[in-house]
């Protein structure tokens, strides 16, 4: 019983970052209809600059989460600016989403290659001093790390929520969303709140690459099994509702760690992949979404 | 107010309009009248800046619209309700309007804009939460008109604004029109296939046939004239009267 309460806790942080990562892929893939197969990579490069501000800087590693998502909204709108922006000359989704893939996978290449120069490929980690205490949850242990990571998850979904519904700027992303070009013409300056939607989801690769840091490890040309489970999460979420994705990869995350505790934890990736499968086969609008749409 | 001028617009290499000229006075209410495919939609959508002429001017008050992007002209205060209404389906009746309210100058009045949307409108008040896509197709052009007024335009397009709805809703539309025009002085310029509707609600007229303008004048004239009758109202001419 204890062990299983501890799975299920274990599965609920780690599923809590798989909706983090997923949020900022989501994102992007909801709002401009592209795929961007570089947000591993910018988890990655996230957790790389955090790595260099705690060791040459001495940050603590989760104050330095504003700078590390600064830099990382400037990587975004550069991202935009140089590759995203061009490819809206294409008016069908279709063809973004292709060209995006290619592109995209351009810049993993790059990224990928980069981070070996600079960092070399070994595995970092910057775990703080306080960060292997643990507390006891009804007789299961949960790392401060993990609860760290838990609550920065549940706070960024929380506060970019509150943006896309209250502020105009969530509107007007909503609003292009929906329907770009009535966007335009209702006065939204569509590809500023592009530029600026593309920031903020490159800056919670940053958040999540953070949060990868201190409680695991990031290494070189990790962050395509991270994209893996990304695309996975937002599968099961749907693509069109990002309230949903914590809780989708709050479910991966409990499935996942069951497997670990039942079948074997080199069985955790094929899992994954296996509930992608089932998704795309029995309910391709994700688990949480509604398919009923009136025009 | 707005001055188009030998108006050419290609859709890649293939000619939609030639050589259109047209003049919108302020304060009044303008229609461009034809049948299917004579390129009526076509100019709204070079003026809202979603097409960019090839040759040719469109001038509004003393700034040239060629090269702006639909969001910079929105802020000059031209304001397009789209053909087939394009609203935001996913999003509330509110959040529609607010979004309609995204120029700068008309955020401040946003406010004051709401609440003479809801007086003209009510039902959008008393739906405002109500998802926009489970409206009719009345209550949505009501919807687009509405979002649209809410940018505080001076020149409002309106494209196909009857399509697809009852005589009744066109009636009060076409009131609302006209009210909007005279109470606020807000210039329409009306994009119909319903000449006769068209006409009737309008100032001039201009005449357009395979993406040319093939006559124009005071409404009233067109309405009489025994090009429109036979043509467009399906009248046939008396011999005896020509």
């Amino acid at each position: 019983m204890a062990d299983a309460f501890q799975v299920l806790l274990i599965g609920v942080v780690v599923g809590a970052l798989y909706g983090l990562v997923a949020l900022g892929f989501g994102l992007i893939m909801r709002i401009m209809k592209f795929i961007n197969i570089a947000q591993g990579s910018f988890i990655i490069l996230g957790g790389f600059i955090c790595y260099w501000l705690v060791t040459i800087w001495h940050f603590d590693p989760y104050l330095s989460i504003p700078i590390v998502m600064l830099a990382m909204f400037i990587v975004g709108l550069i991202l935009y600016r140089l590759l995203f922006s061009p490819l809206l000359k294409y008016p069908q989704a279709e063809m973004r989403l292709d060209k995006s893939l290619l592109i995209t996978f351009g810049v993993v290449w790059i990224l990928d290659n980069l981070e070996i120069l600079i960092w070399t490929p070994n595995s970092r980690s910057v775990i703080p001093s306080y960060g292997y205490g643990t507390i006891n949850i009804f007789g299961a242990s949960l790392s401060y790390t993990g609860i760290i990571g838990l609550g920065l998850a549940i706070l960024a979904a929380a506060v970019l929520h509150i943006i896309l519904t209250r502020t105009y700027f969530g509107k007007h992303v909503r609003a292009a969303t929906e329907d770009a070009v009535a966007a335009g013409l209702s006065g939204v300056n569509v590809q500023r709140t592009y530029l600026i939607s593309c920031g903020i989801a490159v800056a919670l690769s940053g958040l999540a690459g953070t949060v990868i840091v201190t409680s695991y490890s990031v290494t070189p040309g990790g962050g395509m099994s991270w994209l893996l489970t990304a695309m996975v999460v937002v599968t099961l979420a749907g693509s069109d509702n990002m309230n949903f994705m914590i809780p989708a990869g709050i479910i991966l995350g409990v499935i996942q760690s069951a497997s670990t505790l039942f079948i074997s934890p080199a069985y955790q990736q094929p899992i994954a992949l296996i509930i992608f499968l089932i998704i795309i086969l029995f309910r391709p609008q994700g688990l949480f979404s509604k398919r009923v749409r009136v025009h | 107010m707005l001055e188009i001028s030998q108006l050419d617009i290609y859709y890649g290499d293939l000619q939609a309009l030639w050589d259109i000229s047209i003049a919108v006075e302020d304060g009044s209410i303008v229609t461009l009248v034809g049948s299917n495919g004579a390129g009526k939609s076509s100019i709204m959508k070079a003026i809202s800046g979603q097409l960019k002429p090839k040759n040719g001017n469109i001038i509004f008050d003393n700034q040239n619209l060629n090269r702006l992007p639909p969001h910079r002209i929105v802020d000059l205060g031209i304001c397009l309700v789209p053909e087939g209404r394009r609203l935001f389906p996913g999003m509330s009746i509110l959040e529609n309007l607010e979004v309609g309210a995204s120029r700068k100058s008309a955020r401040k009045n946003k406010n004051v804009t709401l609440s003479w949307i809801y007086e003209m409108f009510p039902l959008l008040k008393e739906r405002a939460s109500q998802l926009a896509g489970t409206l009719s197709g009345g209550e949505q052009q009501m919807l687009a008109i509405g979002r649209a007024l809410m940018s505080n335009p001076k020149l409002l397009l309106i494209d196909e604004m009857s399509l697809g709805l009852s005589p009744i809703v066109v009636q009060e539309l076409s009131r609302i029109i006209q009210e909007i025009n005279k109470s606020r002085k807000i210039t329409v310029l009306l994009v119909e296939q319903d000449v006769q509707l068209a006409l009737s609600l309008s100032d001039k007229g201009y005449i357009i046939e395979n993406g040319r303008i093939v006559g124009y004048g005071n409404s009233s004239e067109l309405l009489c004239s025994p090009q429109v009758k036979s043509v467009y109202l399906g009248m046939e001419m008396d011999r005896t009267s020509q």
